[in-house]
């Protein structure tokens, strides 16, 4: 039984006093505080599991990235054997980055302050004259590699954790599995990304990013109302919806699990309707996977994809296939179906993470990536349209980029940090009948139990004795 | 294969014999664009802005990697770039902000100054073409932050002629900074 702990602030303040789990309100404090962000450092970005790397951007032996997990910068390698490491880019002798470059291929990483060498898997290969053992006599060898972080590869995605004897990968995955198993594991060649992600930093908190990008989808009709107006949802005159109001688009189910981890399920039979005119009734769950493929597939990948999953996960997919997730704390994807201008539709299938950077600032990483299979004409068109609709000067998400500054400058007020943000909107539903798939589930518009769950294992975290 | 159909079409060589001297006529047009062009994005003046452009302009803004010396040739990204554009989509860009009142992040719209300098200017293989290199250094404010974006970068840009008037067909900036500053590419380059 894992024990607890409030832990307080120096003004006495406690994590208890931040956040009421009955009204679902948190102090805007919140997203500012210099306190609470080194707790989150030690409490949530040393102890889950973040995503980090696509295996496909170190696909050679020695090929290595730098990445930061939370506030510490790791180098995600791979060895001699196909083996991915991450190990922490601090050198054991007097603290430089062993490795200053964005991403490079070598056996040996060499320190350039005083030349100590490490392997791909950190181990400590040896330093300069070695007749002097400059390393000295009193630490061995293994004692003097770097930090080795646990690695978990999931559907091509690396992950790593400090937590070296807490909850597996599947464990921290949780119910969301099941679902997220339809995205990343769903053909058997698997994915790749198209090429290395976008970086740009945006002053503000992390969490302003991630809990929206625990699915909120409330946020479109206003925020991305102009995605209504003139962009890819834009209605012709007479369709449903009217004008530039995307509120039925905002319609599905929601899911969202003890972990944090949370996503929008879309209804596909209402797009296959509007996009390819077939009744979705008189289809099978294969036959409409076939007709709309989703993001990255062809209709002739769909049997490899049906083949690799349980009927109930292919029944969730055909039917309410999730569009827009996250991975708690950090991580965000997207499997989006957008439509074209010339009737047609393009799949859009990228990776966010919100790389801590302080208390007002984080770095955006996007990822942008297409399954191996995906023909090449698919892919050099869903990476144009990804990047004009996301990431660095994406359409979409550059408005996004000018909510969170706001937010994070507003909490630092005297008055205002005690201003709570509010997670009251609850689904009322229950899972809609036959619903196969586990963990939380509501139908109907969007609503913010996705969120609140974000919020839940945040505090769950925060007070968990270390 | 697949990077030929990720990538953009590479831009025309620069070729030193064919620089076109400082002072002459077709260069001095040339830079007269630039900074008209300069004048007309700083003060909003999108539609005029995008009479610009030739239908088929390719519009590029590469990632940069931090990399070794010897390595310089891999420092630039082309295939998932920061924007990656055409004329359709330029223009959607540009309606998103005429069109819409809901653009937010470039309404109320940044402050910029777009500053031109060190302009060369070669002939390419075709007549009506020429390849034009320059620095900009683009400052960015908005709201009431007491700071600026800054963007310096490295343009390298193909100006059609047709008939008396110059327009943009090809642009692609190299931005000095791997992990960019500024938090969304909203505004033109």
């Amino acid at each position: 039984m894992l024990t607890r702990s409030n832990p307080v602030l120096a003004d006495g303040t406690k994590i208890s006093d931040l956040i009421n789990l009955d009204t679902r309100e948190v102090k805007m404090r919140v997203l500012s505080d210099a306190e609470l962000y080194q707790l989150e450092m030690e409490k949530i970005f040393a102890k889950t599991w973040i995503f980090l790397a696509h295996e496909t951007e170190i696909p050679n032996s020695g090929d290595f990235v730098q990445r930061d997990m939370g506030s510490d910068s790791v180098l995600v390698t791979r060895d001699r054997e196909g083996q991915v490491h991450v190990v922490l880019n601090v050198c054991t002798h007097r603290g430089m980055k062993v490795s200053t470059l964005d991403m490079g291929n070598t056996q040996a990483h060499m320190c350039i302050y005083h030349g100590w060498a490490f392997k791909p898997n950190g181990d400590f290969i040896g330093a300069p004259v070695d007749k002097e053992c400059m390393h000295g006599k009193m630490k061995s060898k293994a004692e003097l590699s770097l930090t080795k972080a646990r690695v978990s590869v999931y559907g091509g995605m690396i992950f790593a954790t400090w937590n070296i004897e807490g909850p597996s990968f599947d464990e921290f995955l949780g119910d969301a599995k099941f679902y997220y198993d339809t995205m990343w594991c769903r053909t058997t060649k698997g994915m790749e990304v198209l090429g290395p992600p976008q970086r740009f930093i945006i002053k503000a908190n992390w969490k302003t990013a991630a809990e929206q990008g625990a699915c909120d989808g409330y946020h479109t009709l206003t925020l991305h109302r102009w995605l209504g107006e003139i962009g890819p949802y834009a209605k012709k005159p007479g369709a449903e919806g009217g004008g530039a109001d995307l509120t039925p688009e905002m319609y599905g189910v929601e899911v969202w699990t003890d972990h944090g981890h949370t996503m929008r399920c879309i209804d596909l039979d209402r797009k296959v309707r509007r996009i390819t005119g077939q009744d979705p009734s008189e289809l099978t769950p294969e036959q409409k996977l076939a007709v709309l493929p989703p993001p990255g597939l062809t209709p002739e990948m769909i049997p490899d994809v049906v083949s690799r999953l349980s009927p109930e996960q292919v029944q969730v997919m055909s039917s309410n296939p999730p569009q827009v997730g996250n991975f708690f704390p950090n991580g965000l994807f997207e499997f989006i179906y957008l439509p074209t201008a010339d009737g047609k539709v393009t799949g859009a299938m990228a990776l966010h993470t919100y790389v801590p950077m302080g208390p007002d600032k984080f770095m955006f990483m996007n990822w942008i990536l297409a399954e191996k299979d995906t023909p090449p004409e698919q892919k050099a068109a869903m990476l144009r349209i990804s990047c004009q609709l996301l990431g660095t000067s994406g359409m979409v998400e550059q408005d996004d980029s000018d909510t969170w500054p706001h937010q994070t400058i507003v909490s630092k007020g005297a008055m205002s940090r005690h201003i709570t943000l509010k997670y009251q909107a609850k689904y009322e539903t229950g899972k809609p009948d036959g619903w196969p798939g586990p963990g939380h589930v509501g139908s109907g518009f969007t609503k913010d139990d996705t969120n609140w769950s974000f919020w839940q294992y945040w505090h769950e975290l925060m007070t968990q004795a270390s | 294969m697949l990077a030929h159909l990720l990538e953009p079409t590479p831009l025309p060589p620069t070729v030193r014999s064919n620089r076109l001297p400082v002072g002459s006529p077709l260069y001095n047009e040339c830079v007269e664009f630039l900074i008209d062009e300069a004048e007309m994005l700083d003060e909003l003046r999108f539609a005029e802005w995008s009479q610009l452009l030739t239908q088929d302009i390719e519009y590029n803004v590469p990632q940069r990697l931090t990399r070794p010396v010897r390595m310089q040739d891999g420092t630039i990204i082309r295939t998932v770039q920061h924007m990656h554009d055409n004329h359709a989509s330029l223009m959607l860009r540009v309606r998103r902000i005429t069109e819409t009142r809901s653009a937010w992040c470039e309404d109320p719209p940044s402050r910029t100054r777009r500053l031109v300098s060190n302009v060369r200017v070669y002939k390419t293989d075709k007549p009506n073409e020429f390849k034009v290199q320059s620095y900009m250094l683009l400052t960015r404010n908005r709201f009431d932050f007491d700071y600026f974006d800054l963007i310096p970068c490295d343009r390298h840009d193909v100006l059609r002629k047709d008939g008396d008037s110059l327009q943009l067909a090809r642009r692609e900036v190299l931005i000095d900074q791997s992990v960019l500053g500024t938090p969304n590419l909203g505004i033109f380059l």
